[in-house]
């Protein structure tokens, strides 16, 4: 595992263009209420009128503020997918080097475990869930999490398999270290970057899940969503209003996938070993 | 190194008995799930009709929907293609199911075949000419492609082409109550089909053509790709006939990873376009509260998914050979 990774993530247009679009939606989420104008729940205003100086977006059908509703769009989104990415990790680094590092009946118990929840097509079970009990989205977000992991925790076994006959690591055996004090100290912060592709290849599918299932009508109608704000705007195509109210949710989900997904694809070339001469060669 | 897991059992038995554990817990969940939900179904159901129930009939009627056949008869059943009947549309579930999924198969299964396809040949070509414009071109637009979500290539394509142009049709797989010829019906289901169907060929074909083109470049550097070159055999046959059977083992394998983005996919194009599919029965079903609808084609469709994956590990045996000799 290369440990001056960051010098080549950087050197990696995709992950530059990742990195900045990560953190212009991040300030978005952090600082979304205080930026919008108006409350998105607030009703008052007149329905389906078209952008003025107040509403830079206009207004919808239901007399609310799109620009508003836009801003609550991406904080719910972004922060359904990190609460699902980050779960996910952690249950795949905790399986995976519990798995990794024991080995025997373990190990091979928590394989096949993670074989049958990788067969288990998770967005069913999410639709059944969320159909029969329209739970809160913070539910769903770690039911997803609760089927995402085990790719995770089979990268991450992997990789102790090997790292754990390394010199450094049979020195520290020898000289007694125990084996909590062997994986905090050596091999949890060795595997650190494959915690990183982890996380954004968890962040994109929570990402690209959320907004179907808002999509299909399957979270409480009141949440803000980008897949809602969609199925309500394209109902009023024919009133030629698609270029405010249709097309910037549009925009916003594509420009939030395009973020994970570059940083997923960058991060595995660029810390992926078998790759690593393509990088040097086709990106730089 | 050896793999523990590989050196006990064989991959295989492995294989069967996740899947097997897999699938009798999406029977489970199916079956115990609606269980839970409280209050009570046959108030539910008739306090908003006109319907005026005598306590007998209710009472007789709450037995008839409370009854709890047990997890093995309700297993049974569902092999028995028994699945219900469904109280939006009036009709047996398992009629409506196998009435939509004959465009389910067509959609998915003519945009995998395509995408494959031009993915693999094009991730291929590309491969070879290492370093080329068109390479960096290539890799650069389909990276950018991978970003956009099924949500927004369908909604463009459906405003643009079906409702501001009006060169195809916006919904529906066929033209109701035209009385065609059967040229003409098969006409007229491809003009139905072009724009779902372009919809999913973009949103497959970028991770298509990357995965090829990544695992196409790791296999034209071993030293067999060399040994064929030095022979002097023609580029297409080194390509196609030497390399290409090596960089077709990723597709397969990173199928099962991808499948849930295929699948939550193709229940969106399908609602944007409306496509008489699985995908907008389930729609309709959760719009109308239909649950044995609901019920049976998510435990149907992932049924159908799991034994998918099941044919790709077999598949992917046969394509190599080198599985099965492992350790």
């Amino acid at each position: 595992m290369n440990i001056r990774f960051k010098k080549g993530l950087f050197r990696d247009r995709w992950f530059t263009a990742g990195f900045f679009l990560a953190v212009f939606f991040v300030a978005l989420t952090l600082f979304g209420p205080v930026l919008s104008p108006f409350d998105p729940w607030d009703m008052s205003f007149e329905p389906i009128s078209p952008p003025t100086a107040d509403h830079i977006l206009g207004v919808n059908d239901g007399g609310q503020d799109i620009f508003s509703e836009l801003l609550y769009a991406i904080r719910n989104t972004v922060v359904f997918g990190m609460i699902s990415g980050l779960v996910a990790l952690g249950l795949g680094v905790l399986i995976g080097l519990v798995a990794g590092w024991s080995g025997g009946l373990i190990d091979i118990i928590l394989m096949r475990v993670s074989d049958v929840f990788l067969a288990v097509p998770v967005i069913m079970v999410l639709i059944l869930i969320a159909a029969l009990f329209r739970p809160a989205p913070l539910f769903l977000a770690l039911i997803l999490a609760g089927f995402m992991w085990p790719t995770i925790s089979k990268t991450i076994r992997a990789q102790i398999l090997s790292t754990r006959e390394a010199p450094h690591i049979r020195a520290a055996q020898q000289m007694g270290g125990s084996s909590w004090y062997i994986i905090h100290r050596h091999l949890m912060p060795e595997i650190f970057p494959l915690y990183l592709v982890g996380f954004a290849a968890k962040c994109r599918m929570a990402v690209f899940m959320e907004a179907s299932l808002a999509f299909l009508g399957l979270f409480d109608p009141s949440r803000k969503s980008l897949g809602m704000m969609i199925s309500y705007a394209i109902k009023y195509y024919y009133l030629d209003i698609w270029w405010n109210w249709l097309l910037p949710p549009i925009a916003c989900l594509s420009l939030l996938i395009m973020t994970v997904t570059f940083l997923a694809i960058s991060l595995e070339k660029v810390l992926d070993p078998r790759l690593k001469d393509t990088l040097k060669e086709s990106t730089v | 190194m050896i793999d523990p897991i590989n050196h006990y059992t064989p991959r295989w038995l492995g294989m069967a008995v996740a899947f097997g554990v897999a699938a009798l817990i999406m029977i489970y969940l199916s079956y115990s799930l609606p269980r839970l939900l409280p209050g009570d179904f046959v108030i539910s159901m008739y306090s908003s009709s006109q319907v005026t129930l005598t306590s007998e009939q209710e009472t007789e009627l709450r037995d008839y929907y409370m009854e709890d056949p047990g997890f093995f008869k309700y297993a049974l059943r569902l092999a028995h293609l028994d699945w219900g009947y469904s109280y939006a549309f009036l009709m047996p579930v398992s009629a409506l199911f196998f009435s939509a999924l004959p465009w389910t198969l067509l959609l998915l299964g003519t945009a995998h075949i395509v995408s494959m396809f031009i993915g693999f040949v094009s991730g291929v070509e590309v491969a070879w000419r290492r370093g080329s414009r068109l390479e960096k071109g290539m890799v650069s637009t389909m990276t950018v492609l991978e970003g956009i979500p099924e949500i927004s290539t369908g909604v463009v394509l459906l405003v643009l082409f079906a409702l501001h142009l009006e060169w195809f049709p916006a919904s529906g797989a066929t033209t109701a109550y035209a009385e065609l010829s059967f040229c003409a019906k098969l006409i007229d289901i491809g003009h139905h089909l072009a724009l779902p169907l372009l919809t999913l060929i973009l949103a497959y074909f970028p991770g298509n053509f990357l995965l090829a083109r990544n695992s196409m470049v790791m296999v034209i550097k071993k030293p067999y790709i060399v040994t064929a070159k030095a022979k002097g055999l023609p580029g297409r046959r080194i390509r196609y006939a030497h390399a290409a059977r090596n960089a077709l083992l990723p597709l397969v394998t990173r199928f099962g990873l991808r499948l849930a983005f295929i699948i939550t996919g193709a229940l969106v194009v399908e609602r944007i376009f409306s496509y008489p599919g699985l995908g907008t029965l389930l729609f309709n079903a959760i719009k109308a509260r239909d649950l044995p609808l609901i019920q049976s084609v998510v435990l149907v469709s992932s049924l159908m998914v799991l034994a998918i994956i099941l044919c790709l590990e077999i598949i992917y045996r046969i394509i190599d050979p080198r599985v099965a000799y492992e350790h």
